[in-house]
This record gives structure tokens, C-alpha cells and sequence, in this order.
């Protein structure tokens, strides 16, 4: 499978553009908690206690969450609103975990979901 | 197993505005919303509110949010946050999953405020990664601080589309296209006006064919289609893109009702499944009330409205009202209510072809199918004025139950009158003091304030600015027009920037006077 990227910003044809608002022009300065760290797929990231798991995804510019369990098609977020069921990934050794409405926490270990699994097809 | 008076399901505005109304009258109420955090989608609206005063018009929709979470909380609302109620059964009892718990509530009266949930629509490649709801664009940019993607194409004109895209454009993103496969645009002129004239392209009768990507999207594929939706052959269009939104509707999310037995039907003009309920939000069931867009799609203003409407409904049915003061309470509401619903959108004016306003002027055809009211078109309308010196001129064309406008002026300059969806007029232009209140206050941003002829061939235009950054004064560009094509150069002159503006800041551009009426936009070179 090809990699994600997996940046704090997209690199497009050599400008890095910030996926994370930091001024908007109506709602200011945007408000986190504090910096924290977690994994993907065993690769350390950053990201911010409390926001939405598919939140510091996206600001990192991963957009794949998971394999469906049949045609091996790539899934991502889609309603962002916890009602679809999309964006599911495995979190701390637990599958089918919403992450566009669970809050990120310290050390979380976030995998792709394969099927419903966090083995990839050829290892099932 | 708790016992309340009131059981409300949704703690979005119409939830909130009924717990609100229950509360003041002493019924033990509680609100389930299964999200993190309530308001519905009212926290996700950052643009202002039409209507008039009573509506809440010119606040931002997330600022209302506030007022009525605060308004909630001084009432003695109790609001249980990450509780999805999965289930309301025979007696009004109500089941309701907080955590990995399962809980038992019971209610002598509920209300049903879950909203709407958004539609789809499907083509090759809509299951790639980066095809997402304009709803959780929405989430993305206003709850979460992080853009959705960054070249994206918006499939849908409803106000939805028209909205959404606006916030794209305001949080930094490169709105390619707003496609819709109907011929006219879907929501109001304004919302588009305002979206065409910073260069995006509508499409209309055009819809996607497919979605571009291995593993996410890449790019996007339109056509035209017939009046009978089928692809016309070589009218294919592509785009780059990251990001595809879906804006193509609403359905409520009656499942609870329909579980409890009320009486449903399927209406489309209400936007699918609905329960049959009575204008106080009564359904067939006694008991069971409802507000908001699960009883029918509207807006959030409509919803609040209802929400308190259900609110003495349900207090007068367990006896916490007399029907005397129900009665004046529902006319009051109603009046509100019916205030909002005239116009163009109104919901009895759905599906039906509108060519002229109320005051007989023909309607821009080029607002409804390309987001834009043509150079030779906007002369027509009553608030486009020409005076000497600086003076506003108000390119609202359609009639929409709003008038903040005409409460902005201090030297009274602009009417509407009684009747708040009339289209404004501008009856002493010459009184204008050029203090920027009416540019700043309409919601719909179609105020700009022109003098036509500053002596030395050029002309001023001060429009509403509402992105980052913002521009200084002497900074060279070019005028786009209403089309957003550039159409002359142009220098900013100023940008002005009050807490009385609310965020709306007023920035003046010259340009060659020939261009006065014509230059609506500012782009930096």
C-alpha cells in the first residue's frame, strides 16, 4: 500500500501549505490543549489533547483510515459528525473506534483498520 | 430508572429553545444530545443571520449559540452531553446509551429535536477518501481548526453549498467549482453573490461523473446534463482537486417517532420522512412533541421558533400552563414564524418558479444560473443608486424577510418598510455619511458604499471583507466584477476594521471610475 503522507503540512510542489487554521477571520485564533504526542501505525505524531483523533489525522495529512474488509477499498472521514462510521480505525488495541468524534489522548496508539483488524490482509 | 416532565431529545436550537421555555415554567427537564458538545449545528454558522431583530438578524449564528446555551443554563436546563438515545418506547419511556451504559429514563412528555442528517448521492469514486459532506467541511473548519482539504470542488447550490463554500474561501481554501445538476441555484442570491464575485465558477445542470484517485481523490470529473438529468456527450469537464463536498440535502431524522408509533408520512417538501404534526408541534401521539428540521426542513431561526413553541405545548399538557397563556405565547411565536416564512424560500413558494419579485421587477436570471447579477440586469433593482458623494448601493434583487439594513443607517437613508421581505430602497442617498453601518450590517454582504465620481477619473468602492489577510492601504490588484473576472486595476485605500462591524471589516478600493458600478471584489496582485 502506498504510505500516507505524514507531515504537520501538505507539501505541494514545494510550498507547505498549513492544514490548521491558525487565525480566522471570523473566529480568531484558534484554541487547543496542550501539544501532545500519539502514534500511527507505530509512527510518532503530534497533535493536540482533546481534539477529535480524525481532527490531528487530517492536520497531518493523512486521508486513508482503513481498508474495507472485502475489496480492500480505502476509507477516510466522511461525515465528521460520528454517523457514518467511515472514519473507524483501531485505537488502543480496540477496532471499529469512531474517530472523528473520540478525543485524542496521550500516547494513543492509532492504527489503519483492515477489515476489522489491525493486521494488514496478507498477515489474516 | 430518573422520571422527568420533560424528556428532550437534541440539544441543538429548537432542543435548547424548548428546554429553555419548559424550565422557566418549572418542569424537571432534561436534554440528551449524543454529541461532545450542544448547539446542534448552530456553533458551526459563522455567518449573519437574516430576519429581523426578533429573528436574531446580523448576529452570527455561533454567537445566538451562546446566547441560548447561556439563556439554558440560567434557566436550570440540564443538558447530558454524550448520550445517544437509542430508543423511545411505549409510555414515553426512553432509552439512552451514555458510555458503555445503558439508561432508562422516563418522561410524561417528550420532544423530539434530533435535526437532520445529510443526504448523498453516489458516481464512481464517491467512496475515496476526500469525497466528505459539506456538513463536515463545516465541522472540520469552524469546531475542529483544520481546513477540510485544499483545492475542492462543491457539488450543490442549496444554501448548504452556497454557505459552506464561502467558509472554504474564509478559512484558505481554492474552491474550484460549485456544481449543481439542477438549472437554477438552490438558496439565495446573496449566499452566491458573494462566493462568484471571489472568481469561483458555477455550474449549473452539471453534476460529477466521476471521482479521480487510487487510494484518494486526485480529480474530479463534471458534465452538463439534460432536463432529464442524462450526460450530455463532450460537455466534460476536469478539475484538480483533494477534496470533493456534498451539500445535496437534508433528511430528518425521525427514526425515534416512527419507533414510538406516531403517524409519519413522506413529504418531500419537508424533506423525506416526517411525523404528521400540528402547527404547535403536537404529533399523534399525546405527548410527543417536536420541533426543529426533523419536522421539516428549514432553517435554524424556524427551529428555534418551534423549539419554544413545543416548549408551552408540552408545559401546558402536564398543566404547567393554562391554555390562556399558551394561547398568547403561540401567537406571539407564530407571528415570528410566519414573519419568516414570505419570500422567494418561503416554504409554501418551494418547487415554484419565481420570475419576478414582489414589486414586479424580473428576477436576474444570471443570479439563479450563474451566482451573479449581470452588468445589464442590476440596474433594475431599487437599493442600486446613483448620488453625488459617497452613497451605499444595495444589490439585494430577491425577496428575502430581512431588514437589518434599514435599523444600520443613522441618518436613516435606507427603507424597507412594514414588510420585511421587500427589497430595500435607498430614498435620501445624498444623506450618506459614509460610516459603513449598512455595509457591515447586511448579512447577505450586498452593501457597498460608492462614490461614482471622485473628480480625478476614479472612483471609490468600499465592500464587505470578511478574509485574512487583510490588505494595506496602497496595495495594487485588480477589481474583479460581480462575475469575479478581473475587470480593472484597482489600490486599496483602506481597510477599516470596528468592534461595532462585528468582524465584517470595510475595505475601500479606487478604481477607474468607469468601473464604479461594476467592481465589486479585491484581489492583491
Amino acid at each position: 500500500m502506498p504510505p500516507n503522507e505524514c507531515e504537520g503540512a501538505i507539501q505541494k510542489g514545494g510550498i507547505l501549505m498549513d492544514t490548521r487554521i491558525a487565525v480566522h477571520p471570523i473566529l480568531g485564533e484558534t484554541t487547543k490543549g496542550r501539544e501532545i504526542s500519539f502514534t500511527f501505525d507505530g509512527k510518532e505524531m503530534t497533535g493536540y489533547e482533546g481534539e477529535p483523533i480524525a481532527a490531528a489525522l487530517k492536520a497531518a495529512g493523512v486521508m486513508i483510515h482503513r481498508y474495507t474488509k472485502k475489496e480492500h477499498k480505502p476509507r477516510g472521514i466522511f461525515c465528521a459528525i460520528g454517523r457514518c462510521t467511515d472514519c473507524v480505525m483501531v485505537v488502543d488495541g480496540v477496532p471499529n473506534v469512531r474517530t472523528c468524534i473520540t478525543p485524542l489522548k496521550e500516547g494513543m496508539d492509532v492504527r489503519t483498520q483492515y477489515g476489522v483488524s489491525a493486521e494488514p490482509f496478507d498477515k489474516q | 430508572m430518573k422520571r422527568y416532565d420533560l424528556i428532550i431529545v437534541g440539544a441543538g436550537p429548537s432542543g435548547l429553545s424548548a428546554a429553555i421555555e419548559a424550565a422557566k415554567r418549572g418542569m424537571k427537564t432534561i436534554i440528551f444530545d449524543e454529541n461532545e458538545k450542544p448547539g446542534g449545528q448552530l456553533f458551526k454558522q459563522i455567518h449573519k443571520f437574516f430576519g429581523s431583530k426578533e429573528h436574531k438578524a446580523k448576529i452570527r449564528g455561533f454567537v445566538i449559540g451562546e446566547q441560548l446555551l447561556k439563556e439554558a443554563d440560567e434557566a436550570g436546563v440540564e443538558v447530558k452531553l454524550n448520550a445517544t438515545v437509542i430508543g423511545l418506547y411505549q409510555d414515553k419511556e426512553v432509552v439512552v446509551k451514555i458510555g458503555e451504559e445503558i439508561c432508562h429514563y422516563k418522561g410524561d412528555s417528550i420532544i423530539i429535536a434530533t435535526g437532520a442528517a445529510e443526504n448523498m448521492v453516489t458516481f464512481p469514486g464517491w467512496t475515496l477518501p476526500g469525497v466528505i459532506g459539506a456538513g463536515a467541511a463545516q465541522t472540520m473548519m469552524n469546531l475542529h481548526g483544520v481546513k477540510p482539504g485544499q483545492k475542492i470542488l462543491m457539488l450543490g447550490s442549496g444554501n448548504v453549498g452556497l454557505v459552506v463554500s464561502f467558509q472554504l474561501l474564509q478559512c484558505g481554501c481554492d474552491v474550484v467549482a460549485l456544481v449543481d445538476a439542477a438549472p437554477r441555484i438552490g438558496g439565495y442570491g446573496v449566499h452566491a453573490a458573494k462566493v462568484a464575485r471571489t472568481g469561483v465558477p458555477f455550474y449549473l445542470s452539471h453534476t460529477i461523473v466521476k471521482a479521480e484517485g487510487e487510494d484518494k481523490v486526485t480529480g474530479v470529473t463534471i458534465a452538463e446534463v439534460d432536463s432529464s438529468f442524462k450526460f450530455i456527450p463532450g460537455t466534460e469537464k476536469h478539475f484538480d482537486v483533494d477534496t470533493i463536498c456534498l451539500a445535496v440535502g437534508l433528511s430528518p431524522m425521525s427514526q425515534l417517532l416512527k419507533m414510538a408509533g406516531c403517524e409519519m408520512e413522506d413529504n418531500p417538501k419537508r424533506g423525506g420522512q416526517v411525523p404528521i404534526c400540528d402547527e404547535n408541534g403536537r404529533t399523534s401521539i399525546p405527548g410527543i412533541f417536536v420541533a426543529g428540521d426533523v419536522s421539516g426542513i428549514e432553517e435554524a431561526s424556524s427551529a428555534m421558533i418551534e423549539g419554544r413553541m413545543a416548549g408551552i405545548t408540552a408545559a401546558k399538557y402536564l398543566g404547567y400552563m393554562d391554555k390562556e397563556e399558551l394561547d398568547k405565547g403561540m401567537e406571539e411565536l407564530d407571528h415570528a414564524l410566519n414573519g419568516l416564512r414570505q419570500g422567494m424560500f418561503a416554504p409554501k413558494n418551494r418547487g415554484k418558479k419565481i420570475t419576478e419579485t414582489e414589486e414586479g421587477i424580473p428576477v436576474s436570471e444570471n443570479l439563479l444560473t450563474k451566482g451573479y447579477v449581470a452588468d445589464d440586469e442590476i440596474e433594475r433593482f431599487p437599493g442600486v443608486t446613483h448620488a453625488k458623494g459617497i452613497h451605499p448601493v444595495i444589490e439585494c434583487t430577491q425577496n428575502i424577510p430581512c431588514n437589518p439594513c434599514q435599523d444600520a443607517c443613522p441618518k436613516k437613508c435606507i427603507s424597507i418598510g412594514e414588510n420585511i421581505t421587500s427589497l430595500p430602497t435607498v430614498p435620501h442617498a445624498e444623506d450618506c455619511i459614509n460610516c459603513g453601518m449598512c455595509v457591515a450590517s447586511c448579512s447577505g454582504q450586498a452593501i457597498f458604499l460608492v462614490d461614482e465620481d471622485c473628480g480625478d477619473g476614479t472612483a471609490t468602492v468600499t465592500l464587505p471583507y470578511e478574509f485574512l489577510p487583510l490588505p494595506e492601504p496602497g496595495t495594487k490588484g485588480v477589481g474583479l466584477g460581480r462575475s469575479g473576472q478581473p475587470v480593472c486595476q484597482a489600490e486599496v485605500v483602506s481597510v477599516k476594521s470596528l468592534k461595532a462591524f462585528d468582524k465584517t471589516n470595510l475595505l475601500t478600493m479606487r478604481v477607474p471610475k468607469e468601473y464604479a458600478m461594476k467592481a465589486r471584489f479585491f484581489k492583491a496582485e
